[in-house]
């Protein structure tokens, strides 16, 4: 009993990065029709902003937490720029493959300047867990936490209360009526990479301190995001911060009570079952984004 | 009327083709020379990208340290020695392809290599096939010394050594029941399995065996799993990585038990590093002890090593993993000048001569595996070392 | 004869020719090189994964990132047969098999992929574009996984080892194994035309033009009576067994294999052969295979290791922003125009198709149905 509490506080924390992950990669396919396979490697730049802005600059980790964000933006809006707007038409599996290939050289790049070594991100949160009768969770895992779940907010808020959100909402529904009606579909697209890009950033930032960071840490994040994406159906936003949660219980039970070698194969197990039986995924394809 | 066009579209074709094969052929059949006189060079092959990167580098820079320690002190046979570095890219295909190049591209004699237990394996039958010899100085599976080939020479232990030179520890620590928890490769696995038989003859009760995939960085599901069992003590394989992540996700989920980590890849001050208080208590199973040079086989060249690491601006913690390389390459150049020569097969019959103390004990070959066709095994000094409040120390057993 | 010196055949048939013909005499100058030689069989390898491959991506239009799959299962279940095993498979069945030579290994890795790949093709052709990738990618992962964890079947992450080279010949009449690399460079070129010819005999075919009209326009097609899943699944079958061929080859040639054959990054490397190269071309994967198989051999002494991984990438995304239809169309496009000239004009796509037709004829001997039923292979265009 005391396990499965132990498995369920788990997941509730992992469930929110998870969430995180999935809704930026979401967000970019159901606006841009993208799969982005540089999210893996703006997650790993997130983790290594956010190392180098706590160690070399000196922010402090709360100050350093939205520096990372920004940073992820920033590049973000850099490679929508050069690399995704002149191939503005091309179809899917173009993009893709120009995403694959400056996933690699993102990956390579962050291996030459930072080299193999992992790095470790000092927090400001104390050593000793927090007690919970015969549970125990971490400070800094807490942290993560509620800034995850504050990151979804903000990205909802943005995308159903805002101006911006009203035009990328426009464009996720018909991008050429959206234009006809005075939409700037080209920034809407520089935007939704922009913040996609940011939030795999911010997952980064988040689980580079938790964990250690290093230039192939993105691989796996990449794969599970694909995962999460599946289930929550591409495009729904709300499907993937559920699917987040899905995923993470998923691995827990797996390695808890199946065997830990299947641990990272729960995902996938997943995607293929909800292929098989609800080819749109468990909340399918949402009309209306947000 | 179409005959003129023809010209142009088949000239191209004919000269790609025929030109690639022919101009390949000419351009490439003349690889260097096998000179004599200059450098003898031996090939490094350690995985320079992908998940190994940061132990392969390592190792490296250890092995350049001894190449330049032989080369200012008059190199070898009188001849500078060079080492060939590649990367294997962490990837078994490449491991082989990178032995192949090494041999007949470099035609270097010997060879040292390749980290990895999957990149040694996969490199082994090119070392038959072309009859060259390799030192591997890092991969612990039992199957590269037990599997009959006579090429291959090893300075690391196989965990069943390992386990062996622990086993006289097991009482004296009081191991009662032991769960485990490993990387998801043949380096886990087998140091799973090797210890566990030896526990299971001490009389010691075996529980879970959770593995980890290499990569993984979130490791709460085993190890909730891992504090409702009723053992006092869990034994970890893996990269200093993924031991750094156990430590600090066991203190978060307040999982205190004994903890004894095995494979002599844990890196101590990195750990300490980037563990911090997380890592307090937890025992290692080593086999160097940079922080005593005076306790080591030979603290002299213990000594000069490590200042010529720190003098080169490399991190302190690694030499719990480069220690190997200088061994590594010292040990071949003892092979080369034993063998009076940079003959491949005089330089593997030399092997078995070769005698010397090495950072972690003697390095001597004793005959492993199938009967005429052993492979060479040398036994390393193991150490069980401490981390106290962000220290080094070797518990009074 | 007279037909295959007809000016309209002449050029595009010369291409492949030339090229097998220069392929098949490197050798000769690099027996003394076995370094390059080994990189050329495993490029030869990858570049059959490649041109598979691209009887999905290409011609089907399918994206498929799961290929891996197929060739790593190819390559397990030839060399597991070739090895012999013993596992239980639960309820206490154990189920023992004793080693047998390793062509019947090869023969049953194809078939074994194959079936994999109807499986696959039966569960996934249910969506399309992004969902269809992520389902392949998925499955390769699985597969990975089981192969990594099944440990007493596969050796898991120990690998397994020893497993023998390819040979030819019967039990009882003397056999003949491939343990040199010109042996086994010839085995790979052979094995490499052979599917090069099917897949240009199938392109051609009617089969070819229904897999064609899915890709161009599926509604359409399927409005003029073609059964998008049966075609899909059959060119699926065939492409999975053609890279569980070349993972078979791979398997007994490289004479080891763990599971990290069932990486991502090698499906991405054959993505970028088929890419590059030309996809929905017959020359495309082999042109792209040759350059990108040998693109790392030839950066390996000039550059830092992860700096060549970086030049890889930034050639990939080069290759789309300039040639994005590939080197082949790209480069034959740069001819064309003089051609055009003097040539009344004709659909890009007879190229293809004719010298299919031709490849064919010139193979298999005088087939005269290879011809009759060639069909023009659109270039994407």
């Amino acid at each position: 009993m005391d396990q499965l509490l132990q498995h369920l506080v788990n997941t509730l924390i992992l469930g929110g990065t998870y969430a995180l992950l999935g809704i930026g990669l979401t967000l970019i396919f159901g606006i841009m029709n993208v799969v982005n396979f540089t999210h893996g490697a703006l997650y790993t730049m997130g983790a290594y902003l956010m190392y180098l802005a706590v160690t070399a600059l000196g922010l402090g980790f709360f100050l350093a937490l939205p520096a990372a964000i920004l940073g992820g933006l920033v590049l973000g809006a850099a490679i929508e720029f050069v690399l995704l707007r002149p191939l503005r038409g091309s179809d899917i599996d173009t993009t893709m493959l120009v995403m694959i290939g400056a996933g690699i050289v993102l990956q390579s790049g962050t291996l030459w300047v930072f080299g193999g070594v992992a790095k470790s991100v000092p927090t400001p949160f104390p050593d000793a867990p927090l007690h919970l009768g015969p549970v125990s969770v971490s400070w800094l895992r807490l942290f993560v936490l509620g800034a995850a779940l504050a990151l979804i907010g903000l990205t909802y808020g943005l995308i159903n209360r805002t101006r911006l959100g009203l035009a990328m909402r426009a464009t996720f529904q018909d991008h050429d009526t959206a234009a006809l009606m005075g939409v700037n579909v080209r920034l809407i697209y520089t935007a939704t990479f922009a913040i996609g890009s940011s939030l795999a950033a911010a997952a980064g930032a988040l689980l580079g301190p938790v964990y250690v960071v290093f230039p192939q840490m993105g691989g796996l994040a990449e794969l599970k995001a694909f995962a999460i994406v599946i289930l929550g159906g591409l495009g729904n936003i709300t499907g993937a911060a559920i699917g987040g949660f899905i995923l993470a219980l998923a691995e827990e039970l797996g390695a808890g009570y199946i065997s830990s070698g299947y641990r990272d194969a729960m995902g996938f197990l997943i995607i293929i079952a909800v292929l098989a039986f609800r080819p749109t995924g468990l909340f399918a394809r949402a009309e209306r984004i947000g | 009327m179409r005959k003129p066009t023809l010209f142009p579209a088949t000239m191209p074709s004919l000269t790609l083709g025929l030109g690639l094969g022919v101009g390949l052929a000419l351009a490439l059949a003349s690889g260097p020379a096998g000179a004599e006189t200059g450098p003898i060079r031996i090939g490094v092959n350690e995985p320079l990208t992908g998940p190994f990167a940061a132990s392969g580098t390592y190792v490296v820079n250890g092995a350049k340290i001894a190449a330049d320690e032989i080369n200012a002190q008059g190199g070898v046979l009188g001849r500078r020695i060079e080492l060939v570095i590649e990367d294997n890219k962490s990837n078994p295909t490449e491991a082989a392809a990178v032995a192949e190049k090494l041999i007949t591209s470099d035609k270097t004699p010997v060879m040292m290599g390749a980290w990895g237990s999957s990149l040694t394996l996969a490199v082994m039958p090119k070392l038959a096939d072309y009859e060259t010899p390799m030192l591997v100085e890092t991969s612990s599976s039992g199957k590269i010394t037990t599997s009959g080939n006579p090429y291959v020479f090893r300075i690391s232990p196989p965990s069943a050594l390992e386990a062996e030179a622990f086993a006289p520890m097991v009482e004296k620590i009081g191991l009662k029941k032991v769960d485990f928890i490993v990387i998801n490769n043949d380096w886990g696995r087998g140091a799973a399995a090797d210890f566990a038989k030896m526990l299971k003859d001490k009389g010691v009760a075996i529980g879970l065996v959770e593995t980890m995939d290499q990569g993984a960085q979130d490791m709460s599901a085993q190890l909730a799993k891992l504090k409702g069992s009723d053992a006092d003590t869990i034994m970890i394989t893996s990269a200093v990585d993924q031991l750094t992540l156990l430590f600090k996700q066991m203190s978060a989920l307040g999982l205190k038990k004994r903890v004894i980590t095995t494979g002599g890849s844990q890196n101590p001050d990195q750990i300490i590093a980037q563990a911090g208080g997380a890592a307090d208590g937890t025992l290692h199973l080593t086999t160097f002890l940079p922080w005593y040079p005076e306790k080591t086989p030979n603290p002299k060249a213990t000594a000069y090593f490590i200042e010529e690491w720190k003098k080169r601006g490399f991190q302190f913690a690694g030499v719990t993993e480069s220690f190997r390389g200088y061994d590594g390459i010292r040990t071949i150049a003892q092979a080369i000048a034993k063998a009076g020569s940079t003959d491949a097969a005089r330089i593997k019959a030399a092997f078995w001569s070769v005698d010397f103390t090495g950072l972690n004990g003697q390095i001597r070959f004793a005959k492993s595996g199938p009967a005429g066709r052993e492979s060479g095994q040398s036994k390393p000094e193991i150490y069980l070392i401490r981390i106290d409040g962000g220290r080094v120390v070797m518990p009074e057993l | 004869m007279t037909r295959l010196l007809s000016p309209a055949l002449l050029p595009p048939a010369l291409l492949p020719l030339a090229l097998l013909a220069g392929l098949a005499l490197l050798p000769l100058g690099l027996a003394a090189n076995p370094y390059l030689l080994n990189a050329l069989i495993t490029t030869g390898i990858l570049t059959i994964g490649a041109m598979s491959l691209n009887l999905l991506l290409g011609f089907t239009g399918q994206l498929s990132l799961g290929h891996i799959a197929f060739f790593g299962i190819g390559a397990y279940v030839s060399a597991l047969t070739s090895l012999g095993f013993d596992v239980e498979i639960g309820f206490g069945v154990r189920v023992v098999h004793e080693p047998w030579p390793a062509a019947f290994g090869f023969l049953l890795g194809v078939a074994a992929a194959g079936l994999c790949g109807w499986l696959i093709g039966r569960l996934s052709f249910r969506v399309r574009g992004a969902y269809f990738v992520i389902v392949t990618i998925s499955f390769a992962e699985v597969v990975r996984l089981v192969a990594l964890n099944w440990v007493e079947l596969t050796q898991g992450p120990l690998a397994l080892t020893g497993i023998p080279a390819l040979g030819l010949g019967l039990p009882g009449l003397g056999s003949w194994t491939l343990r040199t690399k010109v042996q086994n460079y010839y085995l790979v070129l052979a094995v490499g035309t052979l599917c090069y010819l099917l897949i240009a005999r199938l392109v051609g075919s009617r089969f070819g033009r229904a897999m064609r009209g899915l890709k161009e326009n599926e509604s359409l097609a399927l409005s003029v009576g073609i059964n998008a899943t049966r075609t899909l699944t059959v060119a699926a079958v065939i492409s999975a067994a053609m890279a569980g061929a070349a993972g078979s080859l791979y398997a007994h040639y490289l004479r080891i294999i763990d599971p990290d054959v069932f990486l991502f990054a090698t499906t991405v490397t054959m993505v970028i052969m088929v890419v590059g190269g030309g996809k929905g071309t017959l020359m495309g994967p082999v042109v792209g295979g040759l350059v990108f198989g040998l693109l790392p051999v030839a950066l390996r002494p000039v550059m830092a290791p992860e700096a060549q991984w970086i030049v890889y990438g930034l050639v990939l995304i080069a290759i789309l922003f300039v040639m994005p239809r590939g080197l082949v169309p790209g480069l034959a496009g740069l001819i064309r125009p003089r051609r055009a000239a003097g040539a009344p004009p004709r659909p890009a796509g007879d190229h293809a198709g004719a010298h299919a037709g031709a490849h064919a004829g010139a193979h298999a001997g005088a087939h005269p149905g290879a011809h009759a039923g060639a069909r023009p292979v659109e270039v994407r265009s």
